[in-house]
This record gives C-alpha cells, structure tokens and sequence, in this order.
C-alpha cells in the first residue's frame, strides 16, 4: 500500500515535470548548473560539454539531444539518466539543482535572438548558392557536393564568431574527417582524397570525384597525411562584408528544437 | 504435496541427466565438471592454464598464459567459436574467468552469468539487486569475479561484496564495505588470498576516504580494513593540510596481485582529492597514487612507493602490479613491474619497495625526471589553471587501468599507452557528502586522432622501448600474453588482434564491432585453446578451425 503510494506519489512529481517549463532559468541559475554540471557531468561530457571520443558521451552544445526534444525531457535524463546506456542521472539531487543543470546545458546552445548579426542572410543564401562557390563541395538540404561538411544543421554546431574563423582561417579547426590522404599503391600509382575513416589495419578516402574507395594498410605502399584543410580562405575571394553576409546565413540554418 | 513437488523434482532431475548424456555420447566429450578451487590451485594457477582462475590469471597478474596450441604460425586461423550477448547495453569491462569448462562473465551493473567454456550456453545468472541513488562517476561497470572453493566473490556498484554459489547462482553471503549514498562504490575483481577475499573501494571524485578490506570467504565479515590516507595518529597524516585527509580519495579501484613467499599483497591506490584543486590539500597526500605492500594476515601496511606525490592531474596508480624474478645488474631481484598513468614506467624491488628503474614510456611534459629514489622531478608551469593548461599525459594518462601484461619467455613487459594532452583546469569547491568533489576539470584540445596510441613492448631490466605497434585511433583495452608467444588485444573501434611478443608485429585481426575496453583471457577445453575478450557488450571467444 505504502509503496503503491509512494509509487503514484513519484509518478504525480514526474508529470509535473513532464508539463513544466524550467522553473530554474535566471542567470545565477545558469551558473549553478554550470558548476553542478561541471563537477557532475563534465568528467564524461567534458568540461565545455563538447563531448569525448573517449566516453562516447555526446556534444551538449547543438540544442539537439537524441534522447530529449523537451526541456521536461531533458530534466528527466539529468535525473534519471538513459536506461540501458552508461548515461547515468544525478537523481540524489534536489529538482532544483537538476533544473539548474537543466538551464545550462539550454544556455550553451545560442538563442538567434540574442545574436548581433552585421550581415544579411538573404544575400549570404546568394552568395553562397553563387560567387563563394560552396555547393561545389558541401551538401545542404540534400544538394550539393561531397568534398566538405555537410551544412544543413551547422548554425547548431557553431557560433557566428566560429562560422567566420572558419570561412577565413580553414585550417584553425579541421576535423580528422576533412583531413586529407595521398595513398601510394604496391605498384606505384597514386589515389589522394578525404580521410573518411582511418584505422590500425584499414583506411577509406573519398577522392575529387567522389568515389569511394577502401585500402587495407598491409597491400599499399605508403600513406601520407595532411591535417590542412581543402577549403581555400573566404579572404581570397570574398569582401569583408560578404563574409558577414556569408555567416548570417549559414547562422540562420539552425534547427530550433 | 511435498511428495509430488519431490516426484516431479526427481522426474526432472532424470530427464536431464538422460539429456545431458544424449549430448555427451553425441558430441563424444565429457560434461564439464566444477571441481572445487582450493587455495592451492589458486597459488599454482599457472600450472592449469586450461583455466583462468582470476582476474589476472595468476597471482603474479603476469597475464601470461603457457598454452601454446595457437602460436605464431596458426594465429591467422583463428575463427569466432561463441558469442554471448550481455543483455544491459553498457560497455563491458568484465574479465571473465573459467573454472574446468564453466565461464563466469560479470555484466553490467553488477550481474554475473555462468556459461559453458565451449559454447558460451547459460548454466544461471544472479542479477544483484541495486538502489536508485547510486554515485558512480564512469559507468556502471563491473570487472570479474574472484573464486574460492564453489563460491564466487564479486564487487557491487552499491559498494557491497556478495558471494555467490558457483554451482546454483545462489545468494550465500552479502557484506555492505561502506555507504554508497557518500559516494562509494566498486567495480573491481576481488583477490582470493588464503581464505580471505581483498576487495577495493571506488569513489575517489566524491571525496571518500579510501580503504583495502579483507573478508573471511565463509562467512562475509571483514577480518582488516587498511585506510589508504592514514588517520591523525600516524605521521603520514601530515602529508594532508588540515582537515583534507577526510575527504582525499585514495581509492583501491582496481585488482592487485599477491606474492606468497613474501605473503604480500600488492595494490595500487588512486588520485588523491578533490582531483585537480591541489590547494586544498598540500602535501604528498600519502598514500595516494601508490603503491601499496600489505601484510595478508594482518592488513598492515609494510612498505609503500608514491609515484605522484600531490598529483593535480587525475593520475591514479590504479595499475595492476606485475610480479617477476629478474636479474638485474648480475643479481635476481623480486621485483614489480608498474607502467603509471602519469607517463612513467617503474621496476620496484617488491620486497623493500627500492626504486630501481624509472622512465618515461609515453609523452610527458609535466616532470623534468625522476629523481634517485624515484620521485618525480617537476616541471615549472605544468599545474591546473583556472584559464586552463595544456599537460601531457591527460587525464586517462600514458595508460590507464587497462591490464599490462609480461611474458617470461621474452621478459619484455606490454603496455598499451596513449600520448595525448589535455587542458587542466582548477576551481574551488566544497565538499558536499554524496557529491562530486573534483575541484577542476579538463578538456580535450585537439581532435583524439591526432594523438599517438600504441602498444608498447618495454624491456624491464631499463624501461627501454622494444618495439611498439601503432594503432589508429587509439586503444583502451587491456593485454595478454601467451607461450605462443603472442600478445593480443584490442581497438576502441572494435579490432580484436594478435601481435608477435618478440617483434611487435601483426600477425591476425578480427572485427569485432564495437569497443574492446577489458582484457583478453585464454583458456582450454577438450584441449581446444581458446581465447575470449569482451567487445561492446558481447563477449566473443575464438578458437582455431
């Protein structure tokens, strides 16, 4: 009785929480969450929530969660972790110290409202779609080329700040997947393209035309690595003001959760 | 309706007996039988290598095997045999252990199964019961099984030691070592010495205070308990300013190895805390990140060796100690072997605790040396900052807890490092029972591919390097080594492989799908060496076609 009690009694606080929007979101309570989820979370999310190869725990920055598309959700997996992962809750916490937690991880994923753009984004989509030249390379909403990221969501995954280092500084931040390979043969000729995926024994690259090709380490000669990126800098090509334009628009691809 | 229930009972009983024989007569092989494993078959494990008695093999915890069946020229014949699903998705870190025919795989979170050897098939499995406020900070991670007689000793995230019958799954003991709502917990394989079980205690990013506890195996009552920070009447108390030897860590998460001529017990102790906020609590923090020589009868400590006095980075000595007899500079020295997170590798006289050598074996920045008697020389500038600073090792260190292994034919020591960096962050904290108390953090500052990660063959007489095979990412699983003179082990993007003890080179792999993030075992049975290692959460075993 006392547990069937006890039972409706939790059931009765999580669909509060299930109907509820963060009660806990002023700014001391950003830093709060921020100071729970640092000494709490960090050790596998990272202590910039930007994930860990290692861990396997995912980036917390995008807005996006695999496993929550509610604020309500999201307090639930703070609390009660992923069941069947190695996602565990802080459920010992008091709600409010959750919902803090709750409140900071909202806070890394950047309100557009809040965002001073200098650009326009209507003339970003043009330029991007002709004098910068992008679909040649990346895909956005299903078109476009292979040789570089994918942009559909990337106003989710960088900040304006970033989206401009990356038009003007490529090779600042260049992820192991847009490194490039040149792959020398037992017999001689050569294959260069996209480090898709290298292991010990095996890698695979996607050349210029994008084909697809597989190389087992033990039948090739040599394999050489560059870590700089494909993409020249937006500086040789664009004004200042196009880059900002350029960014307002790759800014506004955001997918609001 | 007793009668019946004994009827229906018998009735069973015979119709599987006669099944049982139907497969026997089928497959023409014996039923496996468990016999009873006394204390002297623990001490002579190495003289059964058709079984892998404890977590790492032997008590010398060479993870060294002397079956040769699969050797340098046949390895590449190697098939999958079995596989056995772990029905909790996590990342097993279980390394099972195998009694005459009966495998004892521990699972997440704190579960244990028994299988046949040949066919990975289930005899039983005990699910532990867990609370729903457990303070775990790394997963809910469970490493093996340690066993005495027909009883199995594991560890459990609620921070209990259970016992369990090996025959029947059966409940026989359930010892609760400390409160789990403070922060403890364990994950580590138990120690059998004599009629004692050695168990460690996990929990150092919550401020524990932390302990290496005996219990007698019949009946589950503690029989010593050695507190790794010692308390306000030893000297060594001193080491901790203030107050902050309460809450300072030091704990025993991971297997020792146990030497019985010295009778001896060896154990590695971790981080002191909080983690990174050095601060709190200056001193040497004894007796954290180090190693610990601990009389077995009576939990005394006989000597230690500090490897990372006032460590600031996370650089627990939660190693498993590897015991041999070398000669070294014309004399046979007892010595231990010990590859620490915090980039060095050392060889320690194990009966005195003399350093005897000391040096880097993955990237580091933080030391200029070590000194004479083998303390760390630090470099200016390498602590904790609050804007950040880039160290090398990082936080998981030039290794981690991921068994090393040595093999007496080559006498060459294996270890898989990692030559990363991160950036180390300090910040104050206070401590709040049941909460993490790290006091800092860090963060990763290149893209992981960057780094360098290989296993590495160490000559023990020098540290120096032998040969090292490179591998892309990186690993994170542990190593055995064979009198085939192999070494296998794995990737974290699911490669299982075998190397050449001598050389270093590859002479087999397999896809295994997911992470190996335990270690590999070998075994045999009806005279088929097997080997088995965990991947993901499916524990696979391979034999020859």
């Amino acid at each position: 009785m006392y547990r069937n009690l006890l039972l409706g009694l939790l059931m009765g606080i999580a669909g509060q929480a299930e109907a509820q929007k963060n009660p806990f979101d002023t700014r001391i309570d950003v830093r709060m969450g921020q100071r729970v989820f640092r000494a709490e979370c960090g050790r596998c999310h990272g202590r910039d929530a930007k994930g860990n190869d290692e861990t396997g725990a995912p980036d917390l920055t995008t807005g996006s969660f695999s496993a929550a598309s509610t604020e309500a959700k999201l307090f639930e997996v703070v609390r009660d972790g992923i069941p069947g992962t190695t996602m565990i809750g802080i459920g010992w916490a008091p709600d409010e110290t959750i919902w803090q937690v709750v409140a900071y991880i909202d806070s890394l994923n950047l309100n557009p409202d809040d965002v001073d753009l200098p650009g326009s984004a209507d003339q970003g989509q043009k330029l991007y779609n002709g004098k910068g030249n992008c679909t040649s390379c990346h895909m956005l909403g299903g078109s476009g080329g292979r040789l570089g990221p994918d942009l559909s969501t990337v106003g989710n995954r960088r900040d304006p700040d970033e989206l401009k280092e990356d038009l003007l500084e490529p090779n600042e931040t260049v992820l192991p997947r847009w490194w490039t390979m040149r792959i020398t043969r037992a017999d001689g000729s050569v294959t260069e393209g996209l480090r898709m995926n290298e292991d010990t024994f095996t890698l695979r690259i996607m050349d210029k035309e994008e084909n697809l090709w597989h190389f087992s380490k033990s039948q090739i000669r040599s394999s050489k690595r560059t870590e700089t990126s494909t993409m020249p800098s937006a500086s040789e090509t664009l004004t200042m003001s196009e880059v900002d334009d350029l960014v307002a628009y790759l800014f506004s691809l955001r997918k609001e959760s | 309706m007793r009668h019946l229930a004994f009827a229906f009972a018998l009735f069973s009983f015979v119709r599987m007996a006669a099944g049982q024989e139907q497969e026997t007569s089928r497959e023409n092989q014996p039923t496996p039988a468990l016999k009873p494993v006394t204390w002297e078959r623990l001490l002579n494990a190495a003289n059964e290598p058709e079984n892998w008695l404890m977590y790492s093999g032997t008590l010398d915890s060479q993870r060294f095997s002397r079956l040769d069946q699969v050797d340098k020229q046949n390895v590449s014949n190697l098939e999958l045999k079995w596989a056995y699903q772990i029905p909790e998705i996590d990342r097993a870190e279980t390394v099972p252990i195998v009694v005459d025919g009966v495998m004892f795989i521990t699972e997440s979170p704190s579960n244990v199964v028994a299988v046949d050897a040949s066919t990975g098939r289930p005899y039983w499995r005990y699910d532990h019961e867990l609370p729903d406020d457990l303070r775990i900070c790394c997963g809910r991670n469970n490493r093996g099984v340690a066993i005495l007689g027909e009883t199995l000793f594991m560890s459990t995230l609620d921070a209990h030691i259970v016992a369990i019958d090996a025959r029947s799954g059966s409940l026989k003991w359930n010892t609760e070592t400390a409160d789990h709502r403070a922060g403890y917990s364990k994950t580590a394989a138990p120690m059998v010495v004599k009629d004692l079980v050695i168990t460690g205690i996990a929990g150092g990013e919550y401020g524990i205070r932390g302990f290496l506890d005996a219990y007698h195996a019949d009946s589950g009552e503690r029989a010593w308990r050695l507190n790794t920070i010692p308390g306000p009447d030893h000297p060594d108390n001193r080491t901790w300013a203030g107050d902050s030897w309460r809450t300072g860590g030091a704990a025993t998460w991971i297997t020792g190895a146990y030497d019985p001529d010295l009778d001896l017990i060896y154990w590695g102790t971790g981080n002191p805390g909080p983690d990174w906020n050095g601060e709190v609590r200056m001193g040497d923090n004894l007796y954290s990140d180090s190693a610990l020589a601990v009389n077995a009868d009576s939990g005394e400590l006989e000597w230690y060796f500090q490897f990372t006095p006032w460590d600031v980075h996370d650089w627990d000595a939660i190693q498993v100690p590897i015991l041999a007899d070398l000669e070294l500079n014309g004399e046979m020295r007892k010595v231990m072997m010990w590859a620490n997170r915090n980039a060095f590798y050392y060889t320690l006289d194990r009966e005195t605790g003399e350093f005897l050598v000391g040096t880097p074996y993955a990237k580091q920045t933080w030391a200029e040396g070590l000194d004479e008697k083998g303390r760390p020389i630090r470099r200016a500038g390498k602590l904790p900052t609050p804007e950040g600073n880039v160290v090398s090792p990082s936080i998981g260190g030039g290794t981690n807890w991921w068994s090393a292994a040595y093999s007496p034919r080559t006498e060459l020591y294996y270890v898989n490092a990692y030559d990363g960096e991160q950036e180390f962050f300090i910040r104050e904290q206070e401590y709040r029972e049941g909460e993490q108390f790290t006091g800092g953090g860090a963060q990763n500052v290149k893209p992981g591919d960057t780094y360098k990660s290989a296993i590495r063959a160490l000559d023990p007489r020098t540290g120096d390097l032998r040969w090292e095979f490179e591998i892309k990412p990186r690993s994170t699983s542990g190593l055995l080594a064979t009198a085939g003179d192999l070494v296998f082990g794995g990737t974290v993007d699911g490669y299982f492989f075998a190397l050449d003890a001598a050389t270093g080179e590859e002479l087999w792999h397999i896809g295994v799908g997911a992470r190996v993030h335990s270690a590999p075992l070998t075994y045999s049975v009806n005279g088929e060496q097997l080997i088995t290692v965990a991947a993901g959460n499916v524990v696979f075993t391979f034999g020859l076609d």
